[in-house]
């Protein structure tokens, strides 16, 4: 991964990652991700600038899913490249996600 | 003894009953300042019925570390001095102090633990002194800020001994070994102390979020007394790292960053921390240590470099030592590996089956591979066959792998609809997977007489079926993996094996390059309808042969299984 940074925006902390989300630079993204999180954050990552993400980066992404169940928070993936889209939607985790174009998308924070 | 982390549902149903009883006397003396309400003859008089408390925050009030312009002499007197807000924070204080008494933990260095907060506190004093804030306010952050660490040990007494560990570790260290420990940080252990307690909001925010990475939503107050917080952890972590040099470091270049201190502010400012430490504990009546002073920390800090640089031979023999005990446990770890990957092997079975073949070929980038495959038949006739590729690599993909297999292997031997046997499978796995792994998988079972039979496919690349004409039919997903959510509906299809042969594989071998470009699907269909000429065993050899580069190690798992009606002649 090139680069992972967080921003707030309209109540929500965006976990945007960029370039190839694998084996190596999942845990800089799991580490962002579940941080929001464990802040009581409703948490989006935001995916449009990643050209690559293997089953390690699915993991982060899944775990964040998890933990945002278990503490009833708001969790959903925006601007998903066509290259993520693809290994989500082989995968069926499309219909496991919620799944935003961007944040404007978003429903507000309650 | 409980000694699993605490998770945050458990923090969500934690009761009052769980954490130590409020100081009732006390914490109604801080909502009392923070009521506009009541004015100062009336706090008067509620503090003064209170003789323990009015006793000390006379003493607190008079003391030289507070150093108010004038001898306080009575409470009336103090209120009217101090003002309701520095009144609110020394009662909140004193209230604290005395929340956790000093046999709630067994074990526990209540003492060691008191001062090094009394260290924050007065570090967050001092550093507040120089940039321009309340300084009582900063005390107080300081000497509660990380109040839930003493929450998480007197959740989970049996951890008690791992105190001695988590002190001479820097702030950030020590954040992550709480995450161990306790599944959790000190930092969501006490906001919820404090959201229990009802403490001011300002406290509360301070108490959860002093470590967090964003803080710009959060008012600019509080923003401040975050960063003098997470200022004064490190400033105080000097005293008790062991890495007291590194620490220094991280203390000249936060504070110079967060408040645009110099270097040698921010040495006078750890200079003072120790001068005024004796006063503040006699301030608080807290029990301290003896002090060491900073000139001595740099002493042994150094002392400590030159040891380490002296006897350049002793260190080469050490070195010599180490490698040598090194090149020991790689070769056992070696020895494990291999008997891992045996037993692992052995999960992929070359067996029988009554009619037709089941053949699996797999290469595994690593030792220890997160694909497999199996088949059996059962005793009516019928044959399981399944392919899994469990995320992530090496040891814990292994181990999930493991725990897939085998649970397939048993499931397989008492059902026969795959819906029924992935959904629980699903279940299994889902309770017990850790960090978001999770489990892609197909699975069959057909009949040996007609063929015919049903497949289920789980967040898995699609099955392929190659027909006699030459077209290529997909299985794909149908569901997600499993071990996403323990939920989950796994629909079945049915297929014919008398209209050809099915391959199932992992997703190592169409990302594999080939020619310099990834094999793709297309890639293995043109590979399987070149190849089909050829005997099926044969065909899978080719097929892995033209994938797996010169070098002999795939950058993935590569796991290839087909699944056929014809019977070698």
């Amino acid at each position: 991964m090139t680069h992972a940074e967080v921003n707030l925006d309209r109540g929500y902390a965006v976990v945007a990652l960029q370039g190839e989300i694998d084996l190596y630079s999942s845990p800089q993204a799991r580490e962002l991700i579940l941080g929001c999180l464990e802040e009581g954050r409703p948490t989006l990552v935001d995916l449009s600038a990643v050209s690559y993400i293997d089953s390690s980066g699915v993991a982060s992404l899944v775990e964040g899913l998890q933990k945002a169940r278990a503490g009833g928070l708001a969790f959903a993936l925006i601007g998903v490249s066509e290259a993520a889209m693809k290994v989500l939607q082989l995968a069926r985790l499309d219909t496991v996600f919620d799944v935003y174009s961007g944040i404007d998308a978003c429903p507000a924070v309650s | 003894m409980n000694s699993q982390p605490i998770s945050s549902q458990q923090l969500e149903r934690i009761r009052p009953s769980d954490l130590p009883a409020p100081p009732r006397e006390a914490l109604r003396v801080v909502q009392a300042c923070t009521d506009p309400a009541i004015d100062n003859p009336q706090l008067a008089e509620l503090i003064e019925r209170l003789p323990k408390l009015s006793a000390e925050l006379l003493r607190l009030s008079n003391s030289s570390f507070f150093a108010l312009r004038s001898q306080v002499r009575s409470i009336a007197h103090a209120v009217s001095l101090l003002g309701h807000r520095n009144l609110r924070n020394l009662s909140l204080c004193l209230a604290m102090r005395d929340a956790v008494a000093a046999d709630a933990i067994p074990g526990f260095d209540l003492e060691a633990f008191w001062e090094d907060a009394l260290r924050r506190g007065v570090a967050a004093r001092l550093l507040a002194g120089e940039v321009g804030l309340d300084g009582d306010e900063a005390f107080t952050v300081g000497l509660l800020q990380d109040f839930g660490l003493l929450i998480g040990f007197y959740l989970r007494p049996d951890r008690s001994h791992e105190w001695a560990c988590l002190r001479p570790l820097d702030p950030e260290a020590r954040l992550q070994a709480e995450r161990t420990l306790f599944g959790m940080t000190h930092a969501q252990l006490g906001q919820t102390l404090a959201r229990q307690w009802a403490l001011p909001d300002e406290l509360n925010e301070v108490i959860g979020l002093h470590h967090a990475p964003v803080l710009t939503d959060l008012e600019p107050h509080v923003q401040s007394l975050c960063r003098l917080a997470r200022s004064a952890d490190w400033l105080a972590a000097v005293y008790t790292a062991d890495d007291s040099r590194g620490v220094i470091r991280r203390c000249r270049e936060l504070l110079r960053g967060d408040w645009g201190l110099e270097f040698a502010a921010t040495d006078a400012l750890l200079d003072h921390i120790n001068q005024a430490m004796a006063e503040a504990a006699q301030a608080l009546n807290l029990p301290i240590a003896h002090q060491t002073g900073l000139d001595e920390v740099m002493r042994a800090a150094n002392l400590r470099l030159a040891e380490d640089n002296l006897s350049f031979q002793e260190m080469t023999l050490e070195l010599e030592r180490a490698l040598d005990e090194r090149n020991r446990m790689a070769h056992e770890l070696e020895r494990e590996l291999t008997l891992a990957r045996e037993v692992q092997c052995s999960l992929m079975p070359r067996r029988e089956v009554p009619r037709g073949r089941v053949i699996g070929v797999n290469h595994s980038a690593r030792r220890l591979s997160g694909d497999f495959y199996d088949y059996f038949p059962t005793r009516n006739e019928q044959v399981w066959f399944a392919i899994a590729d469990v995320s992530g690599k090496g040891m814990n993909a292994a181990l999930l792998m493991a725990k897939a297999s085998s649970l397939f292997h048993c499931l397989g031997k008492v059902l026969v609809d795959p819906s029924m046997l992935l959904a629980t499978l699903n279940r299994e796995i889902a309770e017990s997977a850790i960090r978001g792994m999770f489990v892609t998988m197909i699975i069959g079972i057909y009949d040996v007489h007609s063929g015919r039979g049903k497949l289920a496919n789980a967040g898995h690349l699609p099955a392929l079926q190659a027909g006699s004409d030459g077209a290529i039919r997909e299985f794909p997903a149908q569901a997600p993996p499993l071990g996403v959510l323990p939920e989950g509906r796994f629909p079945a299809v049915e297929f014919d094996l008398t209209a050809g042969e099915l391959y199932l594989f992992t997703d190592g071998l169409i990302e594999a390059e080939v020619q310099g470009a990834p094999l793709e699907l297309e890639g293995l269909t043109g590979l399987i309808r070149r190849e089909r000429h050829l005997e099926l065993e044969q065909r899978l050899h080719r097929i892995m042969d033209a994938v797996i580069p010169a070098s002999g190690s795939p950058r993935d798992d590569l796991t290839l299984l087909a699944v056929d009606l014809t019977t070698l002649e």
